[in-house]
């Protein structure tokens, strides 16, 4: 493929998806990109940017994309999957060089629609870093509208889901953002 | 007094290096344009770069929600009207409209928290900020609130 100078690229770009085995166990939650937070990622106070959370948190959807079979060829013949909505939560900051792990968890799915929970958490104490909501919508990239899923992509989704249904669901799932006041 | 209109400093050309293979702005560079526009707001408090180097605080981001409505390509100009929605002596609620040639393409919203950076905790604003922060949060309360305000990822207004 021909290469922008200077775009944003991700770790998993290229990369075919994976051939689906129904036989397979679904991880629970699913445990698809770690990374390592690299230079370029940190601002003028050495912690990682805000923008750059959104990265790492789009770095693991594409891997997740790859995992249920949305790739280059899949794009390239006229869908993708986009995202509708985002809601970040930030917990520490992150410095560089610092080891970042993500999961992934499907909460909620119907014919065109994803609502996804990422946490990124420290690759070796395990700590909390960051969460981010997700809603991401299967669109016709021609038409610009959204359009039901392929039957095999919903039935990869559908069996996630159903692998993820019995974690609890997350507290900040489903919260505005709010100055909550306590007096 | 502030304008009694939404802050609109914010004017930008669309950068090559935030544009994706799709060829499109990359979802998060709506956070790069989000935090640009309200980082011009918060120099308007005295709350940006030379705050944290004068009083070793700064403003930090806690939660971001962007609502994703329209694509944006390279060679456009983005703009931003920019509402001061809540605040309080430690925290301060940031809504954005985020246009691309006057086309609304993302709304953004942000809470931040005031920390002292060194003790690494949240501490009151000083009295000469919070009356700037104060002044504003008056200007923008007559304000039109967006009806997906306060409604959490999935829901519609």
């Amino acid at each position: 493929m021909t290469e922008t100078p200077g775009r944003i690229t991700t770790p998993h770009e290229g990369r075919l998806a994976s051939t689906w085995d129904d036989a397979a166990t679904i991880d629970a939650p699913l445990r698809l990109h770690e990374t390592t937070a690299p230079p370029e990622w940190m601002d003028y106070n050495d912690h990682m940017s805000e923008s750059c959370f959104l990265l790492a948190f789009g770095d693991s959807a594409d891997a997740f994309f790859r995992f249920i079979g949305v790739d280059e060829a899949y794009r390239a013949a006229g869908h993708s999957l986009y995202t509708s909505q985002t809601h970040l939560h930030h917990r520490q900051e992150v410095a560089l060089g610092e080891p970042l792990a993500m999961t992934l968890q499907l909460l909620d799915l119907d014919r065109r629609r994803l609502h996804l929970y990422h946490e990124m958490r420290h690759g070796e104490t395990d700590a909390l870093i960051a969460m981010a909501e997700q809603l991401l919508v299967h669109v016709d990239t021609e038409a610009g509208r959204s359009v039901d899923m392929p039957q095999d992509l919903y039935a990869h989704v559908s069996a996630i889901r159903q692998a993820h249904a019995a974690l609890p669901q997350p507290a900040v799932v489903g919260h505005p953002i709010a100055i909550r006041h306590s007096n | 007094m502030p304008d009694r209109t939404a802050f609109g400093a914010y004017r930008e050309q669309v950068r090559p290096e935030w544009l994706d293979y799709n060829g499109h702005l990359n979802d998060a560079s709506y956070a790069i344009v989000l935090t640009r526009a309200h980082e011009l707001l918060l120099e308007d408090l005295g709350l940006s770069a030379a705050y944290r180097e004068s009083h070793g605080a700064s403003m930090f981001t806690v939660e971001m929600h962007l609502r994703y409505l329209a694509e944006v390509s390279a060679g456009q100009t983005l703009t931003a009207a920019t509402t001061l929605v809540e605040a309080d002596r430690k925290r301060l609620r940031l809504h954005s409209e985020l246009y691309a040639d006057g086309v609304l393409a993302a709304t953004g919203e942000c809470l931040y928290l005031h920390v002292d950076t060194a003790a690494g905790r949240t501490v009151p604003l000083p009295d000469d900020r919070q009356a700037r922060v104060d002044a504003l949060r008056d200007a923008h309360a007559e304000l039109a609130r967006p009806a997906h305000l306060g409604l959490g990822v999935g829901v519609r207004p």
